[in-house]
């Protein structure tokens, strides 16, 4: 599904990835754990689209075709889905009015025809659910005024209506408690299907008590340093990072 | 509630308002001279000033079930410079809403100079909201004098949809205990146009409060001045008045002049003000787009998202939402083709 090959990005001509190289197929999840200023986030925006960053070397190709030559909103149309850090508030655009729209364009490049209202609240009702949100929800400006987890479920929320093929979820355990950190992970299991695929980035191995990765990478200074499976997380857990970044 | 409505039928055929409040009553100020059919309506007294403009008194006690709306409009009927006073009273403890609307509909040039006192007696509360929507070759001035007493209260929104050169200045007077005066305003500019607001807000007494809250959208090389004043006198201790301008600039050549200040005499007080610009929010615009929102579209919801803030303080939801979407197609130029427009054509 996902392939990137010697990746390199920086910012303000300061390089923060230095080579990343891993590939994600259909059914998998992947976490992405490291330590602060490893690159984690600059890897996710990256691979969003946000132009806030230069790619200076490397490919990245999903689903047969070049990703990086794509818009952020070409990305999310085929199947790209960004759970933000620190999801943004956008007062005056109601969640309703803010998913409708984000739905239909969606659907105009699949070119199949808008939801009409009826099936449109339908699907809504149901993916509230899916995160147990309250319904007042809805009319409310998408993040105004919602508190940390409130913001994380809806990001779950809108992952659940747009049903990406990769979701890509950046640090969404964090400022999470323990009942919004289950809600988050229980919406990514129901959501996890054999033609979808996850890269959750975190810092804790917390969230992965509940989400169980295939695959854990660890990223430091803008490298891979190591590669396995869910163990690796729990080895993090109790050692650090230390024992990976001074062997 | 048909028969309320009233129509001149000297009113150039192109201009239809139809703004969706029923029992709306309306007026027409052509070239600054009142035509209003003569209605059964005798709750609300309008009259022609002299030689023009308007008085509308709103007696004593009296609640208006209905808006009133007065439209003011220019055409090729007279395009000499004109000026004039309308004379606003509303009687102690009375209700009002009001809602006054600019237009232009001919493509002459039009110089309109115009003052509007407005007396808000003990307990009186007024809403009025100001819709202008002229052309680039309209220059309009419009002067408020607000005086409020005793406990009354006024709201005044102003939506600046278009124009090529509008100044609105605003001179506050709180004089008796216990008034509130909120101004809000949105002005959108483009191309060459400009913007003047001036607000004089004078608390001369104690316990008052006033609101301001002034937002801008500047495109191309259009230019927005905004001047504000709090003046607190010695004698206005508790007062509460706060004054915000933010504006949201689209291009680099586009200039925005905001200069807020305070003075205050009296020491127990709580007074705020603030002025921004900015640029639209990179980190917004990427979130929309990373759900499948194009960048264009993604633009113009924040554009409406920023002044969503002015326009949810209208206090009707129907007139509310007519102006939100008359501000969505300004913001989407959809303007453009018919720039003598009227409420509706767009």
């Amino acid at each position: 599904m996902l392939e990137i090959k010697g990746l390199h990005a920086s910012i303000e001509g300061k390089e923060i990835l230095k080579g990343i190289d891993f590939s994600v197929k259909a059914g998998e999840i992947h976490a992405i754990m490291g330590p602060n200023g490893s690159g984690k986030s600059t890897l996710s925006a990256v691979l969003a689209g946000r132009d806030h960053f230069d790619v200076t070397a490397g490919e990245v190709m999903y689903e047969g075709f070049d990703l990086l030559k794509l818009s952020p909103e070409d990305r999310a149309r085929n199947g790209i889905f960004l759970g933000f850090q620190y999801p943004v508030e956008i007062p005056g655009v109601s969640n309703v009015n803010f998913m409708k729209t984000a739905i239909n364009e969606k659907r105009k490049h699949m070119n199949l025809p808008p939801l009409t209202a009826a099936e449109f609240l339908k699907l809504m009702r149901e993916k509230m659910e899916v995160v147990e949100m309250d319904k007042s929800f809805s009319s409310r400006g998408v993040n105004v005024g919602f508190s940390g987890g409130e913001k994380k479920r809806n990001e779950i929320f809108q992952m659940a209506m747009l049903e990406p093929k990769l979701a890509i979820l950046d640090e969404t355990d964090s400022g999470l408690d323990i009942d919004a950190l289950r809600i988050v992970a229980a919406g990514v299991n129901k959501l996890k299907k054999p033609d979808n695929a996850f890269i959750i980035i975190t810092h804790y191995q917390r969230l992965l008590d509940y989400i169980v990765p295939d695959i854990v990478h660890i990223l430091y200074d803008g490298r891979i340093i190591k590669t396995a499976g869910k163990e690796l997380a729990l080895e993090v857990e109790s050692r650090g990072y230390d024992w990976l970044i001074n062997p | 509630m048909a028969e309320k409505y009233t129509y001149s039928p000297e009113i150039p055929e192109v201009f239809r308002c139809r703004v969706p409040l029923h029992g709306t009553r309306q007026a027409f100020l052509m070239n600054g001279k009142l035509r209003e059919e003569e209605g059964e309506d005798s709750l609300l007294k309008i009259e022609a000033g002299s030689p023009l403009g308007f008085n509308l008194n709103v007696t004593k006690g009296t609640i208006l079930p209905d808006s009133l709306q007065i439209i003011t409009v220019r055409d090729s009927e007279n395009t000499e410079p004109i000026s004039y006073t309308n004379n606003l009273s509303f009687g102690a403890m009375s209700e009002s809403n009001i809602l006054l609307c600019s237009h232009t509909l001919s493509m002459d040039e039009f110089k309109t100079d115009s003052e509007m006192n407005i007396n808000v007696y003990e307990g009186a509360r007024v809403n009025i909201v100001v819709m202008q929507n002229e052309h680039n070759r309209s220059l309009h001035k419009v002067r408020f004098n607000v005086n409020l007493a005793k406990d009354s209260y006024i709201r005044i929104n102003i939506v600046s949809l278009h124009g090529g050169m509008l100044e609105n200045e605003i001179e506050a007077r709180l004089t008796g205990e216990g008034a509130t005066c909120e101004l809000n305003g949105i002005y959108l500019v483009d191309g060459t146009q400009e913007i003047h607001t001036t607000v004089n807000m004078h608390h001369l007494v104690p316990r008052c409060t006033s609101r301001q809250l002034f937002k801008g959208i500047l495109d191309d090389e259009s230019k927005a001045l905004f001047f504000g004043k709090i003046k607190v006198s010695q004698d206005a201790q508790k007062t509460e008045a706060y004054q915000a301008n933010h504006n949201l600039l689209l291009s680099r050549k586009a200039k925005v002049y905001a200069q807020p200040q305070l003075e205050i005499y009296a020491d127990d007080v709580k007074c705020s003000h603030g002025a921004t610009s900015g640029r639209l929010d990179e980190m917004a615009l990427f979130y929309m787009r990373s759900r499948g929102i194009g960048a264009e579209e993604a633009k113009i919801l924040q554009q409406l998202a920023f002044v969503y803030a002015v326009l949810e303080k209208i206090y009707n939801e129907e007139l509310r939402q007519r102006l939100l979407d008359l501000v969505e197609a300004r913001l989407r130029g959809e303007f453009g083709h018919c720039t003598n427009c009227s409420m509706n054509c767009c």
